[in-house]
């Protein structure tokens, strides 16, 4: 069974995009997690409709075109609650909703045969074409790099803003960086996970780290392996029963979690009991 | 030997802030090794003016100098690396699960370099925690510590990159009296041994007065400065919290109290 697994040209052709996926997602659901921005994944997610209405509209390259519009309005939402009193989580349920709803009627109003409505909102990591491959493998550089070189910076937005801002970091903008870097990686995640499971994918992995690390580069090795074994596992278990593959990687990763909560708990009262005896 | 040093120099400082003055016309200004405490009632302007000094706030008006060298939004983040600051937590509730000894290293001028380099510093951040007594809890979970080992944690933090003027928005707010007797020992040693520059923004002055080298009175602008022996005039103190209040003396070494 394995075997037909890793030989199959359709799973054998989704392997690698996959792991990219789960490496990039994984890295950035740390951050997502210390600035508390799943919300705002929502968010942008949903909005990613819009951007492929326009891009099939107009005719643009569908990913390409997503992507750019994910940045610009995640980092409209950075900036724009701020300014003007709206409260950050009104605002992305604003553009959630309104967005959303501009991308069903651009889509709409294509043939069905342009766009596949249900592989957008439940992912289809199984067709990814040459195009999209070497986007993605853009993208998702692109993301590490970002990472790497401010990871260690955001870190500290996210524990204290106000004494990284009294350390002379630039918090503001490092802030909007941070924004259009989660939009990309909403959009990488849109083509593995779909627009409903994107969720899952960028905030298990770092949830279920968060039971087991204790500094930044301990939670991002841990959120990795949980999303490499998460989404190999559930492909795998989706092709062997016919489920769909993103839905059954973010059913893998929700076990995890489940299980990590489950161990974390059962450690601590352990603990207790013989703090308790001693 | 101490070299007396200009560290800060606060010039006619003016904070507006939603329409409303929060400081006046303040002048301040700190040498190598001075220890002054800021007082003044509730939304005196305290925590403002020192915010102001590390750039959280536009200056309306007035100039500050940091080192010799007036500080603008070109130079700061290179004169603030010489500077410990502290701020005030405010119903802050701890999420990132980090190590007390990781919550230190955040304070080292190496933290912000890229993930594939080493902050290292760990001489550093042991001395630091040992100086505020959290040595034997480094590799603690920094959620799970009670109120005043955050705070003397967060001051570790301040100090680790061994900044030449702190500036300490009430550091004892969560310590209990023999902590916060130990804190100010730790800041007077500082000073002395070290020549750091201090500010500590606290309301209770009786408690600080006997460590302190100046007083500043603050209530939007400063009523009044006093020097180690120096007497605040008792109408200062009605001008800053109103006429119910009656200094008494409690020791000939303080400062204000006559």
């Amino acid at each position: 069974m394995l075997h037909d697994f890793l030989t199959s040209p359709v799973i054998h052709g989704a392997l690698i995009p996959a792991g990219l996926i789960a490496v990039v997602t994984a890295s950035m659901s740390v951050m997502i997690l210390a600035h508390r921005l799943s919300f705002l994944t929502v968010g942008i997610s949903h909005a990613s409709l819009a951007g492929m209405g326009l891009a099939v509209t107009l005719s643009l390259p569908l990913l390409p075109t997503a992507t750019i519009i994910s940045c610009i309005l995640a980092v409209l939402l950075a900036w724009v609650p701020k300014s003007d009193g709206i409260s950050e989580d009104t605002g992305t349920g604003l553009l959630f909703a309104g967005s959303m709803a501009l991308g069903i009627v651009l889509l709409s109003q294509v043939s069905q045969s342009d766009v596949n409505l249900f592989s957008l909102l439940f992912g289809d990591i199984l067709t990814v074409n040459p195009d999209e491959y070497r986007w993605l493998a853009f993208i998702a550089v692109l993301i590490l790099l970002l990472l790497l070189v401010f990871g260690r910076r955001w870190w500290s937005i996210a524990f204290d803003p106000v004494t990284a801002a009294a350390a002379g970091l630039p918090v503001g903008a490092l802030r909007i960086l941070l924004y259009a870097t989660v939009g990309m990686t909403v959009m990488m995640c849109v083509k593995l996970a779909g627009i409903v499971l994107t969720t899952g994918m960028l905030v298990l992995p770092a949830a279920t780290a968060w039971f087991w690390g204790h500094s930044l580069r301990m939670l991002w090795v841990i959120s990795m392996l949980v999303a490499l074994t998460g989404t190999y596992i559930g492909l795998y278990i989706s092709y062997v029963q016919d489920w769909p593959s993103g839905a059954t990687v973010v059913l893998m990763l929700c076990c995890m979690f489940i299980l990590s909560w489950g161990i974390s708990w059962i450690k601590k009262e352990h603990g207790k009991k013989r703090l308790g005896q001693a | 030997m101490k070299t007396v040093n200009k560290v800060l120099e606060a010039q006619h400082l003016e904070l507006r802030l939603a329409g409303r003055t929060v400081l006046e016309d303040v002048s301040l200004s700190l040498e190598c090794g001075h220890f002054m405490g800021i007082v003044g009632p509730n939304g005196a302007g305290k925590s403002s003016l020192i915010s102001l000094i590390v750039g959280l706030h536009t200056l309306s008006r007035g100039e500050i100098y940091l080192f010799g060298a007036k500080l603008t939004k070109r130079n700061r983040a290179s004169l603030l690396r010489r500077v410990g600051y502290l701020h005030q937590l405010r119903g802050h509730q701890e999420h990132l699960p980090m190590r007390v000894e990781n919550v230190v290293a955040m304070g080292l001028s190496r933290w912000s370099l890229p993930l594939w380099q080493s902050v290292g510093g760990k001489k550093a951040i042991a001395e630091a925690l040992d100086k505020v007594d959290m040595l034997a809890m480094r590799t603690h979970d920094f959620r799970e510590l009670s109120g005043g080992q955050v705070q003397r944690v967060r001051l570790a933090r301040a100090l680790v990159h061994q900044p030449e003027l702190l500036l300490l928005d009430e550091p004892a707010a969560a310590l209990d009296s023999k902590q916060q007797q130990q804190l100010y020992v730790l800041l007077r040693g500082l000073c002395d041994d070290h020549g750091v520059a201090i500010i500590m923004v606290e309301h209770d002055i009786a408690a600080i007065t006997s460590h302190v080298d100046s007083v500043a009175c603050l209530n939007q602008y400063i009523h009044f400065h006093a020097m180690r022996g120096e007497q605040i005039p008792e109408d200062v103190w009605h001008n800053m919290y109103g006429q119910n209040v009656h200094v008494i003396a409690h020791d000939a070494a303080c400062i204000g109290c006559g």
